[in-house]
């Protein structure tokens, strides 16, 4: 029995193996495309649900989801007969009707007629169907695309005689060799004004200085343009010029989208990390670790956290995620659509695959299931979008970690630890700590008739203790504003003694219902009485407190951060103590000093100060607390040698605990990145998940019809790597997520990128969907230079840098630009690079170029985004955003647009006519469209028309006729001098319109507009 | 209407004037592959006969109350105060939900269809034989964003084109010194999701919604150099234009083969046009007196809202095809998103548009617009049949009210039926795809076959559904 079904597998096979052959041979295009366009959809949408091996029982025993299957049929009988659609039983049960004997099909409703109509047609025409019954399914029938054949490193075309001394390097082989396949030639070298303005702008996105044109014009070296490619690879605007691209790819914008479109204060630093990254040349498995798990990855290199920001970059919906009830469908709902963003943004970007379209059924034309596309939404299932905090120095992370990590385990009550406190040496250093405590008193001397200010009718009142209370109103922001003058010389330190009153909610000292406070910020200004209106600031040095709230300590009200505090709770209904040192003494001999103290209590919101008192003192440094609860003075007065081993411990804790927080207070200020994260401060119920949530494999994406809990993992289809990450872990997840997409030997991976790179360059990619290499993608024009160059860049080390040289410096990129008439015929498009491409400059590209040509270009790397616009309060949570009004003098509004905030739903007008990504969507590769809308911003736009008003002035300064003057001019703009008629033509309408008039038009000429 | 032929029509016929591949250029649509042309034999349609040639939208931004205004239920009046138990799971998406409330306004049947209508629409409720209700439209979220994304472009997530955009890339303009879809947003402020709701998505740019803000002192943004600058003189503007268009046309013809280059040019003179026009098209003055009065200009409550139905008239009979008017700004207060206090926030502001859009129905049709235009006035989702808080209703994508009105659609009739309480579609349940189906079809294009490849997918405006809501079409 054996032996025979053995036979008959082998011989079943056989015919597999035959059909298969024949099938490939018809297997023409247009079969295929009808069947992938209209056929295959249509039976996965309406029959798979009933009719496949995904189906809980194929009903009639018919599966429709492999030919084999679909040909024999079920109980009723073969449903498709090739050739023979009145034979079918598919179309006789689609069309309803034609056959009473026949069961209609689908029994919920009839086919669109257009649909029925194309499934006769195929039926009609053969029923081509390249469905392999070895692999049933729909998911497996699309094995074996191009993009996921392992990257072997083809040979490179042998060239003849001329072609030989043309090639520059292997690119030009494999593009020569199919030129002459085609019966095309490659145009010659371009001039070198056109080299270096295509080259310049990009590589840097900027035009070359006329200084830099000219040096390269008169450079006779042999390598003088290899040379200008290198100075562009090193220059650091090279990393800008990436970093753009790659925003485009990740749909990085510095705001929520949604209803509520709020600002992100903290998502530049992602920005950031990608122009560090170019510009050191980063290896590129590297740099997609870092964007997946740099967190996880490399927990010694915190400063590498930004890179996170890549996960977080997309839109957040607020409303879903945040506001609207946690138990609703709609949160969950909410949850699914963010995670399938994170999927998209990862999967779009590192390895051009479309796995988003498998998230309501399994995709109709990758080798992706359903299953898992929900396995990765569970590598994501853990983490959430907000800000969090990192220590970009190694050392301070280092101690933080640490510290940290001790007084937790002293707060958590470590038997160890708490045992090591009893120690000598501990109690040495407890002996030192309480004789340093009772040295002398501080002499603080309180405010004297202090002026009082506060916010919204709340009244402040002077108490006969000197002490200060707040009554009436209290608004959710609250700052007092302390005013007082005094003849103390020498001062270094004041003291905020906040005092409990049961005038006030819990006893107070705070103003909150539960007697809680949060000192956000404390600023402090000084005058002297010779001039008493001429504030300077009094900057403080450090802050010590006698008892923080966690997380709430005294260091965040002097770190000038509005997002962090002082506050006092539990310990409410008890007096509490701030004393800050100044950094330099305040108050200079003789005449007395005005001392402003400013109090904003802005965050959280309604945590007002309720009764408080301000004293100075000349004592020196460093000041300390003066006063400490009542049980710890009895613990020290206790002789040391009487103290029980209890006590011991006890008094060792709270030095111990002193000494960690004044550690941790003194550390610089942590910086925040809006980013993926596992852990990060709730906001409201957005909040992070001790674990990964879990994740069902929704039924055709319906809420309403979880299947089976999704298992992490990526791709089946990426032969020879691990593809399931049964991981409970939510950072082992994103782990083995990020080495599948690094590995080398994930094909899609490398293919991917420098098939990026190469449209960076020509404008267009080898393969023309730069996110989509499957079966619904375009091909490549030329696969074996693909994977030469994917082979080459990977075997190198992963350098883009190496990369963009090798690209620049072919002769093919090289060419001229110029059209012919001839080869368009064979190649209209120019697919196969028998010329340059000629481009429109990208948007950024055009405002950076117009800022440089008129001097006014900001070369400052890095830091917080500039607004273009102006900022006001909106109807709800999106702001007012007012681009028109911007005054493009004011500073910064010269930096490059790399470094431009980025509104998401309210995007710049001015860029966004000319085609600048829109950052709700992945953004592959950018339209350059030409429209009536682009020349009135060119002509009218106020940035347009005050640099134009800068190049006239910088051109009136290195000219002085208007016939020079246009020669300058055209120098700048257009990098060449004007042709003698354009000189003479144009210098007349200077002279008569001025050269403001003049430069607006020349910013408006398609020469300007274009790169050759 | 046959003998029409528009301007770009007759450019792509005969590829003519600036050429028809710079046009394509300028309209954005020079992929030689893109979707079919308007015909000329099926009145500008692009796969059967279009009824509509421009479609006007009036969105209301937040979610009408559909059992407020048009949705009658003596059962909530029966109810009223009763705990709601229809015996099934009640959700409300922001509140815990209340009492079953009944509404506060009095319903008068309207016209010889007999519709009902509150007394919180009495100019509208007279022009009730004109239009066709979708009594139960539903909507997959409850949720604002991802609502007004869907209702808008079809899709709960950000980055898809909108209706207007769809239209645009699939039609291109009736005319070509304006734009072919204009936004006019509520000058108190834009709607959720902000512009995001009048993005072209993937589709070039050329197609987003121009926004014209009429109370603005520049509507369209750099129409003109700012008044800032006073050299740009006119004269300056005109001879520099002249010496502009000779040294781009000097470049285009040394660099041959390039449409984009020519299209740089006729850019030049077709912003010149809407220089012209678009001033022109914004200015009222001329409207007389009646007219003005037709539209409420003359009271308060009304005036913005008239003036900006008086003005897509305008941009409509000028070429424009699509015009979205917006009611509502994204927030809790004037609004239709009346979380609150439905006796008190819904009245204001169904008057601000009822005796405008009601003029909308008159004129137009007094002008023979109406034959060819087609009206819609949609929402994001409807609200809750019991009380958020005291006396608001909560969000409800169970069911809610849409109505058009003009080419190609019935008067007077209605389509689907809500509950009795209207939480839910009872029966002649449509969606949002089903509404764009059917404006899609009403302008000659098959929803299925307007298409784009983006990102592995072929993506349309109805997503993978849709189905033209034939009930309602004459």
């Amino acid at each position: 029995m054996r032996g025979l079904g053995n036979r008959n597998a082998l011989r079943c096979w056989g015919l597999l193996l035959v059909s298969c052959v024949t099938a490939a041979r018809a297997d023409d295009a247009a079969s295929r495309d009808f069947f992938e366009a209209r056929v295959r959809p249509v039976l996965i949408e309406h029959c798979y649900p009933c009719h496949s091996t995904e189906a809980a029982k194929a009903k009639g025993g018919l599966r429709l989801d492999d030919r084999e299957a679909a040909r024999a049929g079920g109980d009723s009988g073969p449903a498709v007969a090739p050739g023979l659609p009145d034979e079918s039983l598919l179309i006789l049960a689609v069309e309803q009707g034609a056959d009473a004997e026949v069961e209609p099909m689908p029994p919920k409703g009839k086919l669109p007629e257009a649909a029925i109509a194309d499934l006769r047609r195929w039926i009609e025409q053969g029923a081509f169907d390249p469905r392999d019954a070895s692999e049933p399914g729909s998911v497996e029938a699309a094995k074996g695309g191009w993009a996921l054949r392992p990257i072997e490193p083809p040979a490179v075309p042998e060239l003849d005689g001329a072609d030989r001394g043309r090639a520059r390097n292997p690119i030009d082989a494999f593009l020569l060799d199919r030129l002459r396949r085609e019966g095309l030639s490659p145009s010659d070298e371009a001039d070198r004004r056109t080299l270096i303005r295509r080259a310049t702008f990009d590589l840097i996105g900027l035009p070359p200085l006329p200084e830099e044109i000219a040096a390269f014009l008169a450079d006779p070296a042999a390598d003088a343009y290899e040379r200008l490619v290198d100075r562009l690879l090193a220059s650091p605007h090279y990393g800008e010029r990436w970093a753009r691209r790659w925003m485009d790819l990740a749909h990085f914008a510095e705001t929520h989208g949604h209803d509520q479109d709020r600002i992100r204060p903290n998502a530049w630093p992602y920005r950031d990390y990608l122009i560090d990254s170019f510009n050191r040349d980063k290896p590129y498995a590297r740099f997609v670790r870092e964007q997946v798990a740099a967190d996880a990855l490399y927990p010694d290199e915190p400063e590498l956290t930004p890179a996170l920001g890549f996960l977080a970059a997309g839109p957040w919906d607020e409303s879903s995620l945040r506001d609207i009830r946690e138990d609703s469908l709609d949160r969950q709902v909410g949850h699914y659509l963010d995670r399938d963003d994170m999927v998209a943004t990862v999967m779009s970007t590192f390895v051009s695959s479309t796995v988003h379209c498998a998230r309501c059924h399994d995709h109709k034309f990758d080798p992706i299931s359903q299953a898992e596309y929900y396995g990765l939404q569970a590598v994501f299932a853990g983490v959430g979008r907000a800000d969090r905090t990192y220590d970009p120095d190694p050392e301070v992370h280092r101690l933080r970690r640490e510290l940290t990590e001790r007084r937790k385990a002293l707060a958590s009550g470590d038997p160890e630890l708490l045992a090591s406190l009893q120690g000598d040496a501990i109690q040495a250093e407890v002996a030192a700590w309480a004789a340093e405590l009772r040295g002398p008193r501080i002499p603080w001397s309180p405010l004297i008739s202090p002026e009082l200010k506060a916010e919204a009718g709340t009244s402040l009142t002077i108490q006969p203790d000197r002490s200060i209370l707040a009554e009436g109103p209290s608004p959710a922001e609250q700052t007092y504003t302390i005013t007082a003058r005094t003849d103390l010389v020498g001062i270094t330190a004041f003291r905020l003694e906040l005092l409990p009153d049961e005038r006030l909610p819990s006893g107070g000292p705070g103003r909150n219902a539960n007697g809680n406070l949060h000192l956000t910020d404390v600023e402090v200004f000084q005058a002297s009485s010779a001039a008493p209106d001429d504030w300077r600031p009094a900057p403080i040095a450090r802050a010590a407190s006698d008892y923080d709230q966690p997380g709430w300590g005294i260091a965040g009200a002097v770190d000038g951060d509005t997002k962090t505090a002082w506050g006092i709770h539990p310990e409410v209904g008890k007096p509490h103590e701030g004393v800050f040192e100044f950094r330099e003494d305040v108050g200079g001999a003789g005449g007395g000093v005005r001392l402003r103290f400013v109090l904003r209590q802005t965050y959280p919101a309604g945590h007002a100060i309720g009764r408080f008192r301000i004293s100075v003192a000349s004592a020196p440094r460093p000041a300390r607390v003066g006063s400490l609860p009542g049980p710890i003075v009895a613990l020290l007065e206790i002789p040391p040698e009487r103290r029980t081993p209890e006590q011991r411990r006890e008094l060792g804790a709270i030095h111990l605990a002193e000494y960690l927080d004044r550690r941790i207070a003194a550390l610089p200020p942590a910086r925040s990145v809006y980013a993926a994260a596992s852990q990060f401060t709730p906001d409201g119920s957005h909040k992070p998940v001790a674990e990964p949530r879990p994740v069902f494999v929704l039924k055709r994406g319906d809420i309403r019809n979880p299947g089976a809990p999704a298992v992490p993992g990526a791709l089946g289809c990426v032969a020879g790597l691990e593809s399931r990450f049964d991981l409970p872990k939510e950072s082992d997840r994103r782990i083995a997520l990020a080495k599948w997409l690094s590995e080398e030997a994930n094909p899609l991976t490398w293919r991917s990128i420098v098939n990026r790179a190469w449209q960076a360059h020509f404008g267009r990619g080898l393969v023309d969907t730069p996110n989509d290499f499957g079966r619904m993608g375009a091909a490549p024009t030329h696969p074996e230079l693909l994977d030469w160059l994917a082979w080459t860049f990977r075997e190198g080390g992963g350098s883009l840098k190496s990369l963009d040289r090798l690209i620049v410096t072919s002769a093919a990129y090289r060419q001229a630009s110029r059209h012919d008439a001839g080869k368009a015929a064979v190649d209209g498009d120019n697919r196969l690079l028998w010329r340059m491409n000629r481009t429109r400059l990208d948007a950024e590209s055009i405002r950076d170029a117009v800022l440089a040509v008129a001097g006014r270009l900001d070369a400052t790397m890095g830091g917080p985004s500039i607004r273009h616009f102006t900022l006001g309060p909106g109807v709800h949570v999106t702001p007012t955003v007012e681009y028109a009004s911007y005054d493009w003098d004011a500073p910064g509004a010269g930096r490059r647009s790399v470094y431009r905030f980025l509104f998401r739903t309210l995007p710049d007008p001015f860029m966004d006519v000319f085609d600048a990504a829109d950052a709700s969507q992945l953004t592959p590769a950018r339209n350059a469209s030409v429209t009536p809308l682009q020349a009135l911003a060119l002509l009218n736009d106020p940035f347009l028309i005050r640099q134009s008003e800068h190049l006239a002035r910088r051109v009136d300064g290195l000219a002085a006729d208007a016939r020079a003057r246009v020669a300058v001019a055209f120098d700048l703009v257009l990098g060449r001098p004007p042709e003698s008629d354009e000189a003479g033509a144009w210098a007349e309408y200077l002279a008569s319109h001025g050269t403001a008039n003049f430069c607006r038009m020349l910013l408006n000429t398609s020469e300007f507009l274009f790169v050759d | 209407m046959q003998g029409r032929i528009s301007r770009r029509d007759w450019l792509w016929r005969l590829g003519g004037g600036f050429g028809g591949l710079a046009l394509a250029d300028l309209i954005g649509r020079a992929d030689a592959s893109g979707p079919d042309r308007p015909r000329m034999d099926l009145d500008g349609g692009l796969h059967h006969r279009a009824k509509a040639r421009r479609v006007l939208q009036i969105f209301l931004n937040g979610g009408m109350s559909q059992m407020d205004t048009f949705d009658r239920k003596p059962e909530l009046d029966r109810l009223h105060g009763e705990p709601f138990d229809p015996g099934e799971h009640v959700e409300g998406v922001t509140s815990t939900p209340g009492r079953l409330m009944k509404s506060p306004f009095a319903f008068r049947r309207h016209g010889e269809s007999g519709r009902w209508v509150s007394e919180v629409f009495p100019h509208l409720a007279t022009r009730v034989d004109d239009m066709a209700f979708l009594m139960a439209v539903t909507s997959r979220t409850n949720v604002h964003g991802p609502a007004s994304y869907l209702m808008n472009t079809g899709f709960l997530a950000p980055g898809f084109p909108c209706l207007g955009a769809w239209v645009s890339y699939g039609l291109g303009a009736l005319g070509d010194d304006l734009p072919t879809f204009v936004v006019l947003p509520d000058p108190k402020g834009l709607p959720y999701n902000a512009k995001g709701n009048f993005s072209a998505g993937f589709l070039p740019m050329a197609h987003q919604g121009t926004t014209i803000n009429a109370a603005a002192p520049e509507p369209i943004p750099d129409l003109f150099p700012p008044g800032s600058a006073r050299w740009p003189s006119a004269e300056a503007e005109r001879e520099g234009l002249l010496r502009l268009a000779a040294m781009n046309r000097r470049h285009a013809e040394a660099n041959p083969g390039d449409s984009r280059l020519e299209s740089r040019i006729a850019a030049y003179e077709l912003a010149a046009r809407m220089q012209l026009s678009a001033p022109e098209a914004l200015e009222l003055a001329g409207e007389t007196d009646a007219t003005r009065r037709l539209y409420g200009l003359d009271e308060p409550a009304t005036a913005d809202f008239g003036r900006r139905c008086l003005l897509a008239r305008r941009l409509l009979e000028r070429g424009v095809r699509f015009v979205q008017v917006w009611s509502g700004a994204g927030g809790p207060k004037d609004n239709w998103d009346n979380h609150t206090d439905i006796p008190n926030e819904l009245p204001p502001i169904a008057r601000s548009i009822d005796r405008p859009t009601a003029a909308l129905l008159v004129d137009l049709k007094a002008r023979g617009l109406l034959d060819d235009t087609l009206i819609v006035c949609s929402t994001e989702f409807g609200r809750m049949p019991f009380t958020q808080g005291a006396t608001g209703r909560d969000h409800n994508g169970g069911t809610s009210v849409t109505w058009l009105a003009g080419a190609g659609v019935k008067g007077g009739v209605a389509h689907g039926e809500s509950d009795p309480w209207s939480w839910k579609a009872a029966a002649g349940a449509t969606t949002g795809y089903d509404l764009h189906a059917t404006i899609l079809h009403l302008l000659g294009i098959d929803h299925e076959r307007l298409t784009v490849r983006h990102d592995g997918i072929d993506r349309r405006l109805t997503d993978v559904h849709g189905h033209v809501i034939r009930e309602i079409l004459a």
